[in-house]
């Protein structure tokens, strides 16, 4: 009898550990050609580790891996390119403020650069995987989504025999993850194997040939058949089954406003023609007007870059506002530092985590308490011991999982930070109100439910809640009422009900109908 | 963790970068006596001129002290300006500032009469705030108009330079009233009263109390730096200012006040050349000393374990290598080769001082 053809790519009880942290023990996996390979997983469960791995940019501590049947251990992404493998990383890494052919030209080009000629090869390559390119656009110029479909052709231009996409839709629109799905389907079916990081179960069901679950580490499931296994992946993604999520999000009252002859409690919020123009005179956020009552959650959606950014950063006092105003529980905030908006009992979640949420070179609780350092003075001096027992125990209410509360901030995985952050704001003494800008961005399903479990027990203790998300299932399930902008202004608000789906869609669209 | 253990194994983990640097100085000094060898000098000459210099009697070994003083609370600057990723290049005019505050006190300040030590604790109190008046004008204008600290810093020491040198070139300001042709442009000697007090007591080893204080303000920044809000809050704003700004840490106040405090130890060094060691001003009177502070506190990589060792050992060649000129015949320059190569060996070694901590 004939061997079996070996497979692509085989890993042998691959372990890692950083520092006190086992991120991976004894992984096995094998992949063959022409498959698409989920890697599911909660945050934190060490997929990005693996990827890692693989591309040579961490080495294993233990276990083996094996190409084609050849052993393989690179040292660098470089050994890995030069055997065929490609990677396209959760964070992108290309130079903004040149071409898409330059980018492309940057790792490959020695001597002349021959951008004739690699923009015929992008053409080619996006005719036959689909994706529409200009390739002399400024990087700069590029929505997310197009960012990375210059990552991906980047990859494909070196004819990858394995082809790894961490976290890949994350970051992308509805329509875009159903074109990135098409490409991994059309580079499977050229022979090309393609790890697929994921969360989310809709992707899972759509492409993937296998899967498989970590979980701490481990390999906590397989399926050859993933779409029919999907609840066996979840519960052993979690290890529990996923409840129902109308049953741990309470639905929303329907609010009908406040009883007649109590006294009516200052609003949460309230937003008073708000509008941002930007330095070259574009209006970015027009005339923008909310009432928040406490215990109320209103959801703001729209299409990324309509406005949303510039309303997030008026309101965390990081952003001068044009016109309007602004208050919350009755204080004017308009215009206020970000210190005098803190006081004031408002909590922020940035959408971009790296740039104003955290600081990743300091360590767990350092973060987590930043804007309460003040409560930490003993005789003038900083105590540590009681930053550290407080930032453990909020890491313990909030599941922040890392080695410990001195654990480097930038080790955590992404959905840690996030829940580190929202633990910090959550805990905003006096809490009134809270913005929370696509705080589930990235998040894995265990990781989303806890989102939405917090922000929903600060509605519940009074705190009203600004939720700002391009995901409108998030927002239908958690929000009371949902405003929507389109190019900064409001096109129209309706209670948080599925039935309401198709009017948002046209709203987000911008039809007014 | 047990306080104790997480001391120890940091402090053993802290060994390797001594032993790195140590073997980086043994290197460079190799390297410099292969040097003076290659100018046709003895090297046991050059070696007894040196060490002579440097350590040979309690005079020399006083002022060598003495000017590692000088060098290390440039370098504490500097490093607390550090912590906020903020570099500050200004000692040399910080000196300078604080010197012509000290000596305007000294001299018409009417402070010689004064009981209790006022006598020069006063003219170091106004080098002080000069100097970090100085200093805070580059956080004011990084604040405020955003112009960057080094361009900044480094500007206002030439400023600083040669304000010192205009003052001592006319009557109506610092400089000397009886004038002649021979006579430098210089200040009249300060009166002994503000000159600072010797720890011995004896002219033959000129320790002064300098050096007390400048080992606490180095406890102190030490202090500030790893034990307080404060130093944890110009660590968040030198790493991720937007955040910091988020979190409700006021930007501009530890900004300017950073600065403040890197200038006001600037202009003590500078009251302290005066008062302990040199007396009078003259034109050329910082020559240098702030560089080369700025040369210390680059080096200690945020460490003022690091800026004292440094401070000293830049203190200990500066004097080893005026005497080995002297004595020896070996050019200042090839003195200022070794420094120049010690700093490149250090800098260079660095890359193998934060791998001791394992990979991440």
């Amino acid at each position: 009898m004939e061997m079996a053809k070996s497979p692509l790519l085989e890993l042998q009880g691959l372990g890692k550990r950083f520092g006190a942290l086992q991120v991976l023990d004894d992984v096995s996996l094998t992949l063959q050609a022409g498959e698409v390979h989920c890697l599911l997983g909660e945050n934190g469960a060490g997929k990005s580790t693996l990827c890692n791995l693989i591309f040579g940019v961490h080495a294993p501590d233990a276990g083996a891996m094996r190409l084609s049947g050849q052993p393989y251990r690179p040292t660098r992404p470089a050994d890995a390119l030069e055997h065929g493998i490609a990677m396209v990383h959760q964070h992108f890494s290309l130079v903004p403020d040149v071409s898409v052919v330059d980018n492309l030209l940057l790792g490959q080009s020695r001597g002349l650069l021959r951008r004739a000629e690699c923009a015929a090869r992008m053409r080619e390559l996006g005719a036959r995987y689909g994706m529409s390119l200009d390739p002399f656009a400024r990087i700069s110029d590029l929505s997310v989504g197009e960012r990375q479909r210059v990552e991906i052709v980047k990859c494909l231009m070196r004819e990858p025999r394995l082809l790894v996409l961490d976290e890949p839709t994350a970051v992308l629109l509805p329509e875009e993850i159903q074109a990135l799905l098409q490409v991994c389907e059309k580079v499977a079916a050229q022979g090309c194997g393609v790890v697929l990081v994921t969360h989310k179960l809709a992707e899972i069901r759509r492409v993937a040939r296998r899967a498989t679950v970590l979980r701490g580490g481990r390999i906590a499931a397989r399926s050859e058949a993933p779409a029919r296994d999907l609840d066996l992946l979840v519960r052993a993604m979690i290890q529990r089954d996923l409840v129902d999520p109308n049953e741990t999000v309470p639905a929303a009252p329907v609010r009908t406003g406040p009883a007649t002859g109590e006294e009516v409690p200052a609003p949460a919020l309230m937003v008073d023609g708000l509008t941002v123009r930007d330095a070259q005179g574009m209006t970015r956020l027009d005339k923008f007007t909310v009432l928040l009552a406490p215990g109320e959650i209103v959801g703001v959606a729209g299409v990324e870059g309509n406005g949303q950014v510039e309303l997030a950063g008026v309101l965390s006092g990081l952003m001068p506002a044009t016109e309007g105003r602004f208050f919350a529980s009755g204080n004017e905030l308009t215009g206020q530092s970000p210190k005098a908006i803190t006081a004031a009992g408002v909590g922020i979640v940035p959408e971009d985590r790296h740039a104003s949420g955290c600081v990743s070179a300091m360590s767990v609780a350092e973060n987590m308490l930043l804007n309460r350092l003040a409560d930490y003075r003993r005789w003038g001096l900083l105590d540590r011991a009681a930053l550290r027992r407080d930032a453990q125990e909020l890491m313990r209410t909030y599941d922040v999982r890392a080695a410990g509360p001195d654990a480097a901030f930038s080790g955590l995985s992404g959905g840690n930070q996030q829940k580190a952050v929202l633990a910090r704001e959550l805990t905003t003494p006096g809490l009134r109100f809270l913005m929370a800008a696509q705080p589930t961005r990235g998040l894995d399903v265990g990781a989303v439910e806890a989102v939405y479990g917090h922000i929903v027990g600060a509605c519940q203790r009074g705190a009203g809640v600004l939720l700002i998300s391009s995901e409108l299932d998030e927002l239908l399930k958690v929000a009371h009422r949902i405003i929507v902008l389109y190019r900064g202004r409001i096109m129209g608000q309706c209670e948080a009900h599925a039935s309401q789906r198709e009017r948002i869609g046209a709203w987000m669209a911008g039809h007014t109908q | 963790m047990n306080p104790t253990t997480s001391f120890l194994t940091t402090t053993m983990r802290d060994q390797r970068p001594i032993l790195i640097s140590l073997a980086a100085v043994a290197g460079a000094m190799l390297i410099g006596l292969l040097l003076v060898a290659a100018l046709g000098v003895s090297i046991p000459a050059a070696v007894a001129g040196f060490a002579e210099g440097a350590w040979g009697s309690p005079y020399a070994l006083a002022a060598s002290i003495n000017r590692s003083l000088v060098f290390a609370l440039v370098g504490l600057g500097f490093v607390l300006a550090d912590r906020a990723n903020l570099t500050n290049v200004g000692g040399e005019g910080q000196i300078a500032v604080g010197a012509i505050a000290a000596t305007a006190v000294c001299l018409h300040g009417g402070v010689a009469e004064l009981p209790a030590g006022l006598g020069f604790v006063l003219p170091m109190l106004a080098a002080c705030i000069v100097g970090g008046v100085w200093g805070g004008i580059v956080g004011v204008l990084k604040v405020k108009v955003g112009t960057n600290e080094v361009i900044s810093s480094l500007m206002l020491s030439f400023i600083g330079v040669w304000l010192l040198y205009g003052s001592v070139q006319s009557v109506a300001l610092l400089r000397q009233p009886m004038t002649s042709s021979s006579t430098l442009p210089e200040s009249l000697e300060i009166p002994d009263a503000t000159k600072l007090p010797l720890l011995t007591g004896d002219a033959g080893m000129p320790l002064h109390v300098g050096l007390p204080l400048a080992l606490v303000l180095a406890v102190v920044v030490a202090v500030l730096l790893h034990r307080t809000v404060f130093g944890l809050r110009l660590r968040a704003v030198g790493l991720n200012a937007l955040a910091a700004r988020k979190a409700g840490i006021a930007i501009a106040p530890s900004v300017v006040g950073v600065f403040f405090a890197a200038g006001a130890l600037g202009g003590l060094a500078g009251s302290m050349m005066l008062q302990g060691e040199q007396y009078s001003l003259k034109a050329g009177f910082s020559s240098g000393y702030g560089f080369d502070g700025l040369v210390v506190g680059l080096l200690a990589r945020g460490s003022v374990l690091g800026v004292l060792a440094g401070a000293v050992l830049f203190g200990f060649i500066r004097s080893g290598g005026i005497n080995m000129e002297m004595v020896a015949n070996v050019p200042s320059s090839l003195v200022q080769v070794i420094q120049g190569v010690i700093i490149v060996a250090l800098a260079g070694s660095a890359r193998w001082m934060t791998r001791s901590g394992g990979a991440r």
